[in-house]
């Protein structure tokens, strides 16, 4: 009797005991993400709490407080700035961590319906996706327009959609050919000016060294490669908001730009290592890689892993299909929204338009350690930006490239899905890097995945 | 831990004995019951808030779908048939029956060789030698992963100079057919030495008499250990392939560390518990999450039970 009475104690004991216990034996529990995150954050990020860089208790108590998140380094220095010019706005800076450290409790705090910043960093290809679920608010009513034209039109396109504009742009990466002139002169291969060329100079560059390459290709970052698509006509989404939805990876343009590559892949011309990843730097500074199609941005990532290779980096324009064309193409980039959430929605606007379009603000993040690359043309245009100069550059200027650049980028409507994208694609499209699938075999597999996850999210789907 | 421990806690909580005739509970057992009650419900109310309603609020939200194009609507049971399908997850938990099958085994034969080793006190040094190789358990985890992951590196391993030296060129550590042979390594290197404490504590609680009279039989020193040793620590062993069960299936670290050295060759559902991440923090798909999860803590009890069936159920838990 006493032990029927006893037991449904001790197996309850016994439960939660086990419980606990899997909590130790478990080699599973939360931790920081490795790949599939935002562009800026390709090492593995743990953001556990923001820190506030800038604002908080250093304002008056009368003024409106703002909340901003950003993680562009030296950020606080222009809202201390911003601050000591507009003593009745105090924006308070906290920096959550880079790409999905900021992004997950963003998204949280946007569902949960309180928590969110006023205003924070958001990354191009992300807008459609706050767009589509009205976290954002349309700042022409707040003299948007009144910049338009003071930016680079392929920005103020991606912060477009219909007659609204979502958020106000801020830096982006004009992408070019990035070489070690010390490796190329090694191989006599001079930077080439068509992807023809390229392919030629990588396999002889290969030929000479088969360890080592002249360029990396990095299937499996997707947007690299979707940015890459773009400057071939071959761009996989169309989406203009709504529940219209195109896909189409599998298109002959597509299959052009596929069939490109593949022989380079199969034959080692072009090295697989993960970009901006440990491996890819050292073999960049060791000249095992010659060069890199890079944005203005990355060389800032680069240049810390710069030992052997200081001053030997050069940029040329981004090599063409066809002779004599000058398409751009654009890797990655920040623009700065306000959320629907914020209650004080004027102030907060007037805050992303001074940090976006005032030289001021310009004169301060162009500088290190915040080194961003302006779509605020007044700066992106001015001789002096244009003439910067690199220690890993040496003497030579790679912003008049860069810059040069800037303003033939295609159109690149992002679907409102992208970090599922990003995730899907990095598996999809890394069975390329090991040599498991070739580039067209995964166009299609990734084709399949997309349009049915696009059709159980609701959208109309057409090929 | 000697499952003989169970045992007086049985018999100690029976109140006093009223001779067979119990009409009501005495004023005894009933301030028994409620300091009892004291006693337990702090944890109780601590583990029904964190353990218990997530529980039950994840199996809520399976039943449910949001899509960017729709907003939240009930689904049923849609999400499970959409799990059940789902070749690449059944992969996974696949990946990872094959990876405990193969880990667990091997890892609590080394513990239970140095278990012995040390219970013998043939090792000289036994006690520093017991406490360097529980040093790896200390190591979080995410920690070990990235210092392998530097040790296995494809370009600049030292590893892999090791088998090029040996005459094994362009081997790769994290290659799609040795990714999970090396996870197993590193799982062995970080789990063996708290296995082995366990065993060497349930082996010093071994009477000793059985052993003297074994010795006194002339029975071999092997013949010992295997026949006499190993059977009484059966009950201990039990529990670790059922923790070490547990903690296999969820196998998540590693891999996605290992993710940053070799690209390509982890997926995004090469575990299932990677799958269930992948889905639910890096789509957005938080509600079929929730169904993935909930099948994977199914499969996990049928796997981990199972285990409990080898127990003898006529000494273990009378």
């Amino acid at each position: 009797m006493k032990l029927i009475v006893r037991r449904p104690a001790a197996v309850l004991a016994g439960v939660a005991a086990a419980t606990l216990l899997v909590a130790c034996g478990s080699s599973g529990s939360s931790s920081s993400a490795g790949g599939g995150g935002a562009k800026k954050s390709s090492s593995p990020t743990a953001s556990a709490s923001a820190s506030v860089l800038a604002g908080g208790k250093s304002c008056s108590s009368s003024a409106t407080q703002l909340t901003f998140w950003a993680w562009v380094p030296g950020m606080s220095r222009a809202v201390t700035q911003f601050n000591a010019t507009h003593p009745s706005i105090c924006v308070t800076l906290e920096d959550p961590g880079a790409g999905t450290g900021e992004y997950v409790p963003l998204d949280n705090a946007l569902k949960a319906g309180t928590g969110a910043p006023d205003v924070a960093e958001v990354e191009f290809d992300l807008l459609p996706s706050y767009e589509i679920q009205k976290y954002l608010v349309n700042l022409v009513p707040y003299g948007a327009n009144n910049y338009k034209s003071n930016f680079a039109s392929w920005a103020w396109s991606q912060v477009s959609q219909g007659a609204g504009v979502y958020a106000m742009p801020s830096d982006f990466g004009p992408m070019g050919f990035y070489y070690n002139q010390q490796t190329l002169a090694k191989y006599h291969i001079t930077p080439p000016t068509t992807w023809a060329e390229l392919a030629t100079d990588a396999t002889k560059l290969h030929s000479q060294n088969s360890k080592a390459f002249l360029i990396d290709f990095p299937a499996n970052d997707p947007q690299w490669l979707m940015d890459m698509m773009s400057q071939a006509g071959a761009w996989p989404f169309q989406y203009s908001g709504g529940a219209n939805l195109t896909i189409n990876w599998t298109g002959p343009a597509q299959q052009k730009f596929a069939a490109f590559w593949q022989p380079l892949i199969d034959s080692h011309a072009v090295g697989t290592a993960t970009d901006l990843s440990t491996q890819e730097l050292t073999e960049m500074d060791n000249g095992t890689i010659a060069a890199a199609i890079y944005s203005a941005w990355a060389p800032s990532y680069f240049a810390p892993d710069v030992k052997q290779s200081m001053g030997q980096w050069r940029a040329s324009a981004l090599p063409q299909w066809s002779a004599g064309a000058s398409v751009g193409a654009d890797w990655g980039g920040s623009t700065y929204p306000v959320f629907s959430q914020s209650k004080h929605p004027a102030e907060a606007a007037q805050f992303s338009e001074w940090l976006t379009a005032t030289d001021q603000s310009w004169s301060i993040v162009k500088t290190p350690p915040s080194s961003l690359f302006p779509t605020y043309l007044p700066t992106l245009q001015s001789s002096d930006f244009k003439a910067l100069a690199y220690p890993i550059s040496g003497s030579s200027q790679p912003n008049q490239v860069f810059s040069a650049g800037a303003l033939t980028i295609p159109q690149t409507p992002w679907p409102p899905f992208m970090t599922q994208v990003l995730n899907q694609g990095a598996t999809t499209f890394g069975a390329v890097m090991t040599g498991k699938e070739t580039l067209v075999q995964a166009f299609a597999a990734f084709q399949q995945q997309e349009v049915s996850y696009a059709k159980a999210q609701g959208f109309n789907v057409s090929t | 831990m000697s499952e003989t421990a169970l045992k007086p806690a049985a018999t100690t909580v029976a109140p006093p004995s009223t001779g067979g005739k119990r009409l009501r509970r005495s004023a005894y057992a009933r301030r028994r019951g409620r300091s009892g009650l004291a006693f337990v419900t702090p944890f109780m109310i601590v583990f029904t808030l964190f353990m218990v309603v997530p529980l039950i609020y994840a199996i809520y939200q399976s039943l449910y779908t949001t899509k960017l194009i729709g907003g939240t609507t009930f689904s049923g049971f849609a999400n499970y048939s959409t799990v059940l399908k789902s070749g690449p997850f059944w992969g996974g938990v696949i990946r990872v029956v094959i990876f405990g099958g193969i880990q667990i085994p091997v890892m609590l034969a080394i513990a239970f060789f140095f278990a012995t080793t040390f219970d013998l006190g043939v090792a000289k040094f036994g006690r520093f030698f017991r406490a360097i190789y529980f040093v790896p358990f200390a190591v979080p985890l995410v920690v070990s992963s990235l210092m392998w992951g530097f040790l296995f590196d494809p370009g600049y391993g030292p590893f892999n100079r090791l088998m090029n030296a040996i005459g094994f060129h362009n081997f790769n550590w994290l290659s799609n057919n040795w990714m999970v042979p090396s996870i197993i390594i590193i799982a062995i290197w970080e789990w063996t030495g708290y296995n082995c404490i366990i065993l060497y504590t349930a082996l010093k609680s071994v009477p000793r008499d059985i052993v003297e009279a074994a010795i006194l039989d002339d029975t071999p020193l092997w013949r010992i250990i295997l026949r006499i040793k190993l059977p009484m620590v059966r009950p201990a062993i039990i529990m670790l392939v059922f923790i070490n069960t547990i903690g296999a299936m969820q196998l998540f670290i590693e891999p996605t560390i290992l993710n940053n050295y070799q690209a390509g060759v982890v997926t995004n559902t090469y575990t299932p518990v990677i799958d269930i991440y992948s889905t639910a923090i890096s789509n957005g798909e938080y509600q079929l999450g929730a169904a993935m999860a909930v099948v994977l803590a199914v499969v996990i009890i049928a796997i981990s039970v199972t285990s409990l069936a080898f127990r003898n159920r006529r000494r273990d838990f009378a």
